[in-house]
């Protein structure tokens, strides 16, 4: 045990660079595409406004996103039902609102159950087959129709409202303007990764996490109980997905249907940030939101149907070029 | 012949009689057409009650409703409607197997209302090979009244989108004749149908000019403040709208957010029920002075409150569809339909047949066919009669005008245009 | 060299039969819905040759079958092409496409392979959209003749069982050893001497045109009328539920399989209280995720298990 701790301990130490994966091509570029677009936004008005346009666009994908990101550094699994579990916490909310509880006393309320509502579904329904990665896939597919049937059959397919959390007020500086909500929802997104970052590198129940997605064997002879971190991992994961809910519906209205084109992006967003990372989801989805819109105004094939594939084909360059994404780690295959 | 023998005479008489005339009763049988019963009429659509196009599963369930309002006075004719509601979510291939289980295994005896371009398409071959009614269709393309030669069994309902554009390029020659035009439109046949009507309303040459700026969106979009921006980028200051309901309130909300204030905008009238506008204006749009279209009794217009036809859909949907908006203009869709749909049962003869129901639906008479949904000066039309092919039931409209921001709600204004095609 | 009776041949010659004499049973109608289930059948066959038998996760094979279906659409609607003969060139042109994703695919192992199916399938209907003056847009494209439900029925079950046979000997020989060598141990594959690019690529190609056969099938009983709508992410998720529920590497469970994908909304939508749309949503996905927690191998482990328990007792 004391060995294993070690080895733990001793990983702590290394050089922060192989532990974010963080790479200096990967910096240079992405330094190089900040230059490229502070000099555009500098030079025209209407690229400026489009990268703000695709800033704001890209922070849902990042909100979604990160809920991906820690579903799979926790537990490595693909959460094909982290929309409609997202869009389901929502839906919550606005019960609650029409219960009488105030905006934010719903929102609190609504995260905790949300964490409640993702361990029981890791514990029920994904436990039983998480050693099989198909069996896993579908039964998120499954949970995916299950929860859109149940909550359309409750709450209807037509338009609901909810009031926005950071309001409507639209700032203006020079030609430029953006939201206070999408400053907020960029703005608790970064405020997540902080808590993530400090959860899983500060504090014993972060250890324990990564040592059960990375080593569960191990990790269970060390004492830690892997079933309940995963169980936690997906928890949190829900709460991250009911924030991102919270925060997407102001664009996308109240609808069943309002996480599952954000679901698209958003797995786009991961795979270009990185799977494991969750600054990585944040940097993907801003910088997914900002492509889009400068292929979208500046090259003329690139019309409004080719929007959707375009994520895609970013995610299977990712995959092809550099398929642990920008800020993911290199994984050692050990013979 | 003795007292028994003169009883099994009348009682061989008699069975000798029950027999012709069952006999004669079940011949009768066998020439009505599918569905139609002594007692009963079954007709069926397909609707989008899940998936993206869901939130119009209002209208089917409208028309149920006053459906069963008839059945409860009357029925037509004496015989009750059953209508069957099934899903295909929008799907073409959902909905070729569940219209060939209404023709073939529930034996309908029309297909009525079905819901979305694509899925009508899918099936009108086969409908109309199999003599099967597919009428009143809740879509506004235009292929429906055009279609008569070779699709004579097909005809659609509501104004159609060109022809309602169309409006909206007359409106514009007429009275913003500098406009400089930017559109935002789906990139599927229901946006590029109305823009093409647009244009044919401007005028081909005037529309080059007039038009600065067509941007497309597809409904796979989070956001549509790229399109936005380029219109804004583009100069132009009517906006013109040719999108589904959620698109919309995002185009109305961005255009805000942008700082772009065209000075005139035209929604689209699929997207212009009320409630979808005041969704719009609490985030933010400017929709004061936005023109739409109508052609249905608006049960949130201050002056049509004391309409007939406003009383009787309250009452029709508050005692068999309560869990519907009366203020979703959806619903009085669904009732306008259904009251063509059961005028055209009541004329389509004493036993309905299906080639009694298509005359019915291709001779709409105006002065007959009072359809008490229909906002005062639109009138049900269509005419089959002496060389002429009119097979738009609507086709007029009335202009209207968004006034009184979030709580506000649409003013008719102007003339009924007639024969908006 | 003697003969061995495949093991399953009573079984498939009982099925064979039922299937050749049912349609003479059924109405119209159910006919169209056992064609249905042909398709499926089809499709999910050549997902278990991917996924099953040498390990490649794919959610995308609702593209392959929108390769497949619109080849059909656009040759019978420009060329007049007979629908018959538009059968093989939907698996030729399938087969192509899957060969040319199966070469990138090399790279990409378990989840993500599947994100780039996921991309795949999610992708291609836009692609119709956006080349819509020649594969019809929204409005979709349509063939030039249309098929009665006899036809339809003999089509997709004469193609089910002809494919059938190909995937059966095809599994059987060398082949089938080196596809389940590289499912197991890649590793050990290669030390073997087996071709990872040539073997991978070649499930890939193969299990695409089953797909696109399904797909040109598919348009076919769609009225023949091909449109982005039908060819949704949805129709990938359920050939991948109907493989596992058939159960991976084994082809005794894929009629199963067809079965519980092709009838289950059917009969879910008689149900009382769950008949109504949403309520089909909820009960498919209840009992996909219990058959996933009960029967991890699906209809084929099941089978197997049953088999052990017979020898054993």
């Amino acid at each position: 045990m004391v060995e294993l701790a070690r080895r733990f301990t001793i990983r702590e130490r290394r050089p922060r660079q192989a532990r974010t994966g963080v790479s200096v091509p990967v910096l240079a570029g992405l330094a190089a595409a900040c230059v490229f677009l502070v000099i555009g936004c500098l030079s025209s008005g209407i690229f400026a406004q489009q990268t703000v346009a695709g800033l704001a666009q890209g922070v849902i994908f990042s909100s979604l996103a990160l809920s991906l990101v820690l579903i799979y550094r926790a537990t490595e699994v693909i959460n094909f039902a982290q929309g409609e579990m997202a869009m389901a916490t929502t839906y919550t909310a606005y019960q609650l609102t029409r219960w009488g509880l105030g905006y934010w006393p719903a929102f609190f309320l609504t995260l905790v159950i949300a964490f409640v509502f993702g361990v029981v579904v890791q514990v029920a329904v994904i436990r039983p087959v998480q050693h099989s990665v198909i069996a896993v896939v579908i039964v998120t597919v499954g949970l995916f129709l299950l929860i859109d049937g149940l909550v359309t059959w409750r709450f209807g397919a037509d338009l609901k409202f909810m009031p926005a959390p950071f309001g409507n007020a639209v700032y203006h500086v020079g030609d430029v303007t953006f939201a206070r909500q999408d400053l907020g929802t960029l703005i608790v997104s970064i405020v997540s990764v902080l808590l993530l970052w400090l959860l899983f590198k500060y504090t014993k129940l972060g250890l324990a996490m990564r040592a059960a997605a990375l080593r569960p064997a191990a990790a269970a002879l060390a004492g830690v109980r892997v079933n309940w971190m995963l169980a936690i991992g997906w928890g949190l994961a829900a709460v991250l997905g009911a924030v991102a809910g919270l925060m997407t519906e102001p664009t996308q209205f109240l609808q069943p249907t309002m996480m599952q084109a954000v679901l698209l992006y958003a797995f786009a967003a991961a795979v270009l940030g990185g799977l494991e990372s969750p600054a990585g989801a944040v940097i993907g989805g801003l910088a997914l939101g900002v492509f889009l819109n400068l292929t979208g105004q500046y090259v003329g094939f690139a019309t409004s149907e080719l929007r959707l594939p375009i994520a895609f084909a970013v995610l299977l360059g990712v995959l092809l070029l550099k398929p642990t994404g920008l800020f993911g780690r290199k994984k050692v295959r050990r013979v | 012949m003795g007292m028994k023998g003169r009883r099994i005479l009348v009682v061989l008489a008699t069975a000798a009689l029950v027999a012709v005339v069952s006999a004669t009763a079940a011949f009768g049988a066998h020439r009505t057409d599918p569905g139609i019963t002594s007692t009963q009429i079954t007709i069926g659509g397909t609707f989008p009650l899940t998936g993206p196009a869901a939130l119009y599963s209002t209208i089917p369930l409208a028309e149920k409703a006053y459906f069963d309002y008839v059945n409860d006075h009357g029925g037509v004719n004496g015989r009750k409607i059953k209508f069957e509601i099934l899903d295909d979510a929008y799907d073409p291939s959902k909905t070729v197997p569940l219209t060939q289980q209404l023709v073939e295994q529930d034996k309908v005896f029309a297909d009525y209302g079905s819901l979305g371009t694509a899925p009508s398409l899918a099936v009108w071959k086969y409908l109309n090979q199999q003599k099967v009614p597919q009428v009143l269709l809740a879509t506004g393309d235009s292929y429906w009244g055009f279609s008569y030669k070779t699709y004579p069994w097909t005809t659609g309902f509501q104004p159609d989108y060109p022809g309602e554009a169309k409006i909206y390029g007359k409106y514009i020659l007429k009275n913003l004749p500098n406009a400089k035009i930017g559109v935002i439109y789906q990139n599927d046949s229901y946006g590029k149908n109305y823009l093409a009507g647009l244009r044919v309303g401007l005028g081909l040459a005037k529309a080059k000019t007039m038009i600065v700026s067509a941007q497309s969106y597809d409904v796979t979009q989070t956001s549509l403040t790229q399109q936005i921006l380029a219109l804004k980028a583009s100069g132009a200051d009517t906006f013109v709208v040719f999108a589904t309901p959620s698109p919309t309130i995002t185009a109305l909300a961005t255009a805000a957010a942008v700082g772009w204030a065209p000075t005139q905008t035209f929604v689209n009238n699929v997207s212009a029920v009320s409630v979808f506008m005041q969704l719009a204006a609490s985030h933010g749009a400017k929709i004061d002075g936005a023109i739409s279209t109508g052609y249905l009794v608006d049960a949130t217009v201050p002056s049509e409150a004391n309409l007939p036809g406003i009383a009787l859909g309250k009452q029709i949907l508050a005692q068999y569809a309560p869990g519907l908006d009366v203020k979703n203009q959806l619903t009085f869709y669904g009732l306008a339909d259904a009251w063509t749909m059961v005028y055209a049962l009541k004329n389509a003869g004493k036993t309905p047949t299906r080639v009694g129901l298509m005359n019915a639906l291709h001779n709409l008479d105006p002065k007959k066919a009072k359809n008490p949904f229909l906002y005062p000066g639109v009138s049900l039309q269509t005419s089959f009669k002496n060389g002429s092919h009119d097979n738009f039931p609507l086709e007029a409209e009335t202009l209207v005008k968004w006034s009184g921001g979030g709580a506000g709600g649409w003013t008719p204004f102007g003339t009924v245009y007639q024969g908006a095609r | 060299m003697r003969w061995r009776i495949p093991a399953g041949l009573p079984v498939a010659l009982v099925v064979a039969a039922v299937l050749a004499v049912l349609p003479f049973e059924l109405s119209g109608y159910h006919q169209v819905l056992a064609a249905h289930v042909g398709i499926y059948f089809i499709a999910i066959l050549g997902l278990n040759i991917l996924t099953g038998y040498t390990g490649q996760i794919s959610i995308g094979h609702g593209a392959f079958m929108a390769i497949g279906g619109y080849t059909t659409a656009v040759m019978s609607h420009y060329h007049h092409t007979n629908l018959v003969l538009t059968l093989p060139l939907a698996f030729a042109l399938a087969f192509a496409c899957g060969v040319l994703v199966g070469i990138p695919a090399l790279r990409f192992s378990g989840v993500y392979l599947a994100l780039a199916t996921f991309a795949l399938a999610v992708s291609v209907p836009q692609l119709a959209l956006k080349f819509s003056k020649f594969l019809g847009g929204s409005n979709g494209l349509e063939t030039s003749k249309t098929v009665s439900h006899a036809w339809l029925y003999a089509a997709c079950w004469s193609c089910a069982a002809i494919l059938f046979v190909v995937a059966w000997l095809l599994l059987r020989g060398r082949t089938g050893r080196a596809f389940r060598a590289v499912r197991d141990s890649e590793l050990a594959a290669v030390s073997t001497g087996i071709s990872l690019p040539i073997y991978k690529t070649l499930a890939f190609g193969v299990s695409a045109a089953f797909a696109g056969v399904a797909g040109s099938l598919f348009v076919i009983e769609t009225n023949g009328f091909a449109q982005p709508n039908e060819f949704g992410v949805i129709l990938s998720l359920q050939i991948l539920i109907g493989a596992a529920v058939a159960g991976l590497g084994s082809l005794r469970g894929v009629l199963v399989g067809a079965l519980f994908i092709g009838l289950l909304p059917e009969i879910s939508s008689s149900a009382p209280l769950i008949g109504s749309a949403h309520g089909q949503d909820v009960v498919f996905g209840l009992i996909v995720i219990a058959i996933m927690i009960l029967l991890p191998n699906g209809v084929a482990g099941l089978l197997a298990r049953l088999a052990r328990l017979r020898a054993r007792a």
